[in-house]
């Protein structure tokens, strides 16, 4: 008796767990027939936000206007899902960010590469050609030339007054901070503004 | 206490010994007796630690000829000299390059200077950096870096050292100097000054930099100098080993560097039908070293300041020193001498200052990297 | 425990429940035990700090405890049996020579002399470095040839220039003919004289040679009025243009002013024939012929002790390489360098302005520094404020 029983329940539960095994657990998705059709699926980086293009093949490249908007759709999704609000920025914002970005790291390419800021005419990019070697993710860290915990600007500051036998910049000296921000930039293999051409290591 | 140089070969060298004597079984009836005979030689130069005491089966095997040293030359190179009042630092370094030449002993056949005498190809230079080397007890051979030629594409070079591309032949090793960093004219139509030209041509990440060349670059130069390789060439016999001299390496390592001849295929054909080649160029500075075909590249070390290595295209074959400290200048650089051996091959042996020497072997190469690896030249802490 | 293991099945199971009770009061009987021998662990460690060693303001205790080795514990008795070898002549051939000879209190446990000077009117090719603080030191000598104290006490005992006694069974012997020693050596160690009974009293003696709270060390500690200004600039100049801290390691996990490493700086070449000696050497290495015969021929050249770190790796790069040394009491101990060459603050200064001594292993690291004379007054009086207290009951020559 007991065993029957037991027998039963074993044998609901595993057909409950089949079934539940078949039914697709997705959250807003348009439509339940994404695998049958073959309808291009955009996910957003969380992984769960998904959008099925009812107008768009699964293999089709979009044209820049349309990936504009699917763009812009996700993210509406993406933010009424999640109940958050990205700070709103206009074009123009954008150009500003943008152009004083480049601004910053092209003076930073400029002194980095200039023999002026030593007194025996050696440059920064002679040991460290497009910035190589110099490691600004690793900081702060015990740098051991100078035997204590080291910033980056500490670095170049300690490099331009030994190999380079020069005078440390000021903490407050813009082009120190503009060295920094051109370093950070080189070594952090992010080429996707439009000026990255110019900066980059290009065609010979 | 650490045990003393000859300690270790000892140890070393019973290691041989028992490595020997499991091989011997395997040897056929003629090896044998090769070795057999030589064993005796052995025993006598046991008392004297030789460090090479049981290569004798491998020479037995091997199929090229006996490695015995034929004649040892040395190198300085990359010295990329400032004016002293300006630089104090670069000229000490050449002078401790050639005041290491001068104590080698026996003295090398040669000296070669593998280019970048000058740091902005000025004349004060070029005449301090002639100084400098006018203290080197050996004759000196000359060739020629971008950062001596693009200030006068050359004019000043020209006269104090003469023909930037020539050959010559040495107990029976022909060698070969070229002007390697002939480049597309990027002056003329931006109406650059010749310091504008310089120091375009000085910077090593400039992406709009142009690249080297043998047989290219402005007006005709690379084109006569690539005919005369080809009938430098056509003079020789095939079994003659070469060794090439060349500024820039005669392949592609890395181009946004300039590490890189374009038309690096077109002259290594020219010495395909060789049977040995050694191409030993400056530029990179650092230990670099590659295999291509017939031809063994060896890349020398610069005594101002070491490059690091390039994010892609290292030869597979390189061993590559750990970063430089630059608490001190003489960290990352150096000299060296090359041995050519009886065979025609070449080993280099790279003299960096602060670290331990570090000898690359023609057999490394040829085996792939397998025999005879080179241990890292690593620095132990700074 | 019998148990019964014929009986039915209940009263079996009844049984196997008091078996495994059983089992588990053993175990909860063994793991208090084993506390037990935590505690004693523990107590033999509160025993290496027990003792009031008192730890001046700068050294850091934790690190103090860390070159405490755990099987030299210190006690005062110990340290007293070890303050007493350390003031002993009879320690020396002739009865005229202690370790307090050339590392005296009164000289900050140096000499002041340029070399030392052993039995017989020796001289020396070392200048005598300083006991206070050595005990942090990663190696002890000029070349690092001891790991530690203890090693260390053991080699100017049996050196013919120094202490002079031919070997450390005569030391012994020596000893063990004195009956306070016999009876202290009892006490303290509970046993015999032994050489490294020997060395291991002067070492705890010497650990308790401290000294800090200098007025740098306030300066770091946030009294901001503890040096001068010129002082100031002086560290300053000691971490920027004149390149010290590189080499004279300071930062708060390691206040002694020393890296533990060694480097050609140059003095070397005080010794004439320095120069050829070195190239002879390193080009012995290279080639692989350097074996003890070749070493002994080396040993007739007058420069050979200028060899240096290289006498102890037999690395070219340790050619004329000799430890860097502290600078606590700095102001103190001259004269300078280990062949005492440089006679004030001053001049070890200019030496280093002047980049060292060319040779042809100089460290990299040398070069001019260009410093102007106001800076070079700066770093003296930087290093001034380097001069720790000496406590009260320090001790003396009794």
């Amino acid at each position: 008796m007991k065993g029957k029983f037991s027998f039963g329940v074993l044998m609901l539960l595993s057909v409950l767990l089949f079934l539940s095994g078949r039914v697709n657990i997705t959250s807003a998705v348009e439509g339940d027939d994404s695998k049958k059709s073959d309808k291009k699926v955009i996910t957003a980086c969380d992984g769960e936000t998904k959008l099925v293009l009812n107008d768009v093949k699964s293999n089709e490249v979009m044209t820049r206007e349309k990936a504009q908007e699917v763009a812009s759709m996700l993210l509406a999704t993406y933010q009424q899902q999640k109940k958050y609000q990205a700070t709103k920025f206009t074009r123009r914002d954008s150009l500003i960010w943008e152009r004083e970005l480049k601004a910053m790291i092209e003076e930073g390419y400029k002194w980095f590469h200039d023999p002026s800021l030593g007194t025996n005419g050696i440059s920064c990019d002679m040991c460290h050609p497009d910035a190589a070697d110099t490691h600004p993710e690793t900081y702060p860290k015990f740098q051991v030339q100078l035997k204590k915990i080291a910033l980056l600007r500490d670095m170049i500051n300690w490099c331009i007054e030994n190999p380079m036998e020069g005078k440390p910049l000021d903490e407050s000296d813009p082009r120190l901070k503009a060295m920094e921000a051109y370093i950070i930039w080189a070594r952090a293999n992010q080429d996707v503004r439009p000026h990255a051409k110019i900066l980059n290591p290009g065609k010979r | 206490m650490p045990k003393m140089p000859s300690e270790r070969k000892e140890e070393q060298y019973l290691k041989e010994r028992e490595k020997f004597f499991e091989m011997l079984p395997k040897l056929n009836r003629r090896q044998f007796l090769k070795v057999a005979m030589a064993s005796a030689a052995v025993a006598l130069a046991k008392n004297q630690f030789p460090p090479h005491s049981f290569q004798l089966v491998e020479a037995v095997e091997a199929k090229q000829g006996k490695t015995e040293v034929k004649f040892r030359f040395a190198y300085i190179s990359d010295t990329h000299l400032y004016e002293r009042k300006l630089n104090e630092r670069f000229v000490r370094a050449a002078l401790k390059a050639v005041q290491d030449v001068n104590a080698l002993d026996p003295q090398p056949d040669f000296v070669l200077f593998g280019g970048d005498l000058a740091q902005l190809g000025q004349p004060e230079e070029l005449k301090l950096g002639k100084e400098i080397l006018s203290e080197l007890k050996a004759k000196v051979y000359m060739m020629v870096g971008e950062h001596d030629w693009y200030l006068d594409l050359g004019e000043k070079w020209m006269e104090l050292f003469g023909q930037p591309w020539y050959s010559f032949d040495h107990k029976g090793v022909h060698f070969i100097v070229l002007n390697s960093v002939l480049v597309d004219d990027y002056w003329t139509e931006t109406k650059m000054t010749p310091m504008e030209r310089m120091k375009f041509m000085a910077q090593l990440d400039n992406p709009k930099g142009k690249p080297f060349t043998v047989g290219r670059g402005y007006g005709d130069v690379g084109k006569r100098q690539f005919e005369w390789l080809k009938q430098d060439l056509a003079k020789i016999s095939k079994d003659t080993p070469i060794v090439v001299f060349s500024h820039s390496p005669l392949y592609k390592y890395y181009k946004p560097w300039n590490f890189w001849t374009d038309d690096a295929e077109e002259v290594q054909a020219l010495l395909r039908p060789f049977k040995n080649v050694t191409v030993i160029h400056g530029h990179t500075h650092q230990p670099v070293f590659n295999k291509i075909g017939n031809i063994n590249f060896y890349g020398m070390l610069s005594t101002a300041w070491p490059w690091p290595y390039a994010p892609t295209g290292l030869p597979k074959l390189t061993i590559k020193m750990n970063r430089a400290d630059p608490f001190d200048q003489f960290d990352g650089c150096g000299d060296g001498t090359v041995e050519v051996l009886t065979n025609g091959k070449a080993d280099k042996i790279y003299n960096l200052w602060s670290r331990e020497p570090m000898k690359v072997s023609a057999r490394y190469l040829e085996s792939g990297g397998k025999e005879d690896v080179p241990p890292l030249p690593l620095d132990p802490s700074f | 425990m019998v148990v019964n293991i014929d009986e039915d099945k209940n009263k079996g199971q009844t049984m196997t429940m008091r078996r495994n009770v059983f089992y588990l009061i053993l175990l909860f009987l063994g793991f208090l035990l084993s506390l037990t021998f935590i505690t004693e662990k523990q107590a033999e460690s509160n025993a290496r700090v027990s003792y009031e060693v008192k730890i001046p303001l700068g050294i850091p205790r934790d690190i103090w405890e860390i070159f405490v080795p755990p099987d030299n514990p210190i006690t005062p008795e110990k340290v007293e049996l070890g303050r007493k070898l350390y003031f002993d002549k009879r320690l020396s051939v002739d009865n005229t020579v202690s370790c307090a000879t050339c590392h005296d209190p009164k000289f900050a446990f140096t000499d002041g002399k340029k070399v030392s000077e052993g039995v017989k009117g020796q001289k020396g090719a070392r200048n005598a470095p300083t006991v206070l603080n050595a005990m942090f030191y990663e190696e002890q000598f000029w070349d690092g040839r001891a790991k530690t104290l203890e090693e260390q006490a053991k080699q100017p005992i049996i050196n013919p220039i120094e202490m002079g006694m031919p070997d450390h069974d005569a030391v012994v012997k020596k000893l063990k003919g004195i009956p306070e020693y016999v009876d202290a050596f009892k006490k303290v160690f509970g046993g015999e004289i032994t050489i490294d009974r020997i060395a291991q009293a002067i070492a705890a003696f010497e650990r308790t040679l401290l000294t800090g709270n200098s007025p740098f060390d306030r300066f770091i500690a946030g009294d901001q009025n503890a040096i001068s200004e010129s002082a100031k600039r002086g560290w300053q100049l000691f971490q920027g243009k004149a390149r010290c801290i590189t080499c004279h390691e300071f930062n708060r996990s390691n206040p002694f002013f020393t890296d533990n490493k060694y480097h050609n700086i140059g003095v070397a070449m005080n010794q004439e024939g320095f120069a050829e000696l070195a190239r002879k050497a390193e080009l012995l290495v290279k080639e692989g012929k350097l074996d003890q015969r070749k070493l002994d021929e080396l040993a007739l050249n007058p420069a050979y002790s200028e060899l240096g770190r290289f006498l102890v790796t037999f690395n070219p790069k340790d050619i004329g390489a000799f430890k860097t040394p502290t600078l606590r009491n700095v102001e103190l101990t001259a004269p300078y360098m280990h062949d005492g060459s440089e006679a004030t603050l001053l001049d070890v200064i200019e030496f280093y302005n002047r980049g060292g001594n060319e040779n042809p292993n100089l460290s990299g690291e040398m070069r001019p520094l260009n410093l102007t004379d106001q800076e070079k007054q700066d770093l003296v009086e930087f290093l001034k404020s380097l001069t720790g207290e000496f406590p009260k009951d320090f001790p003396e020559n009794k």
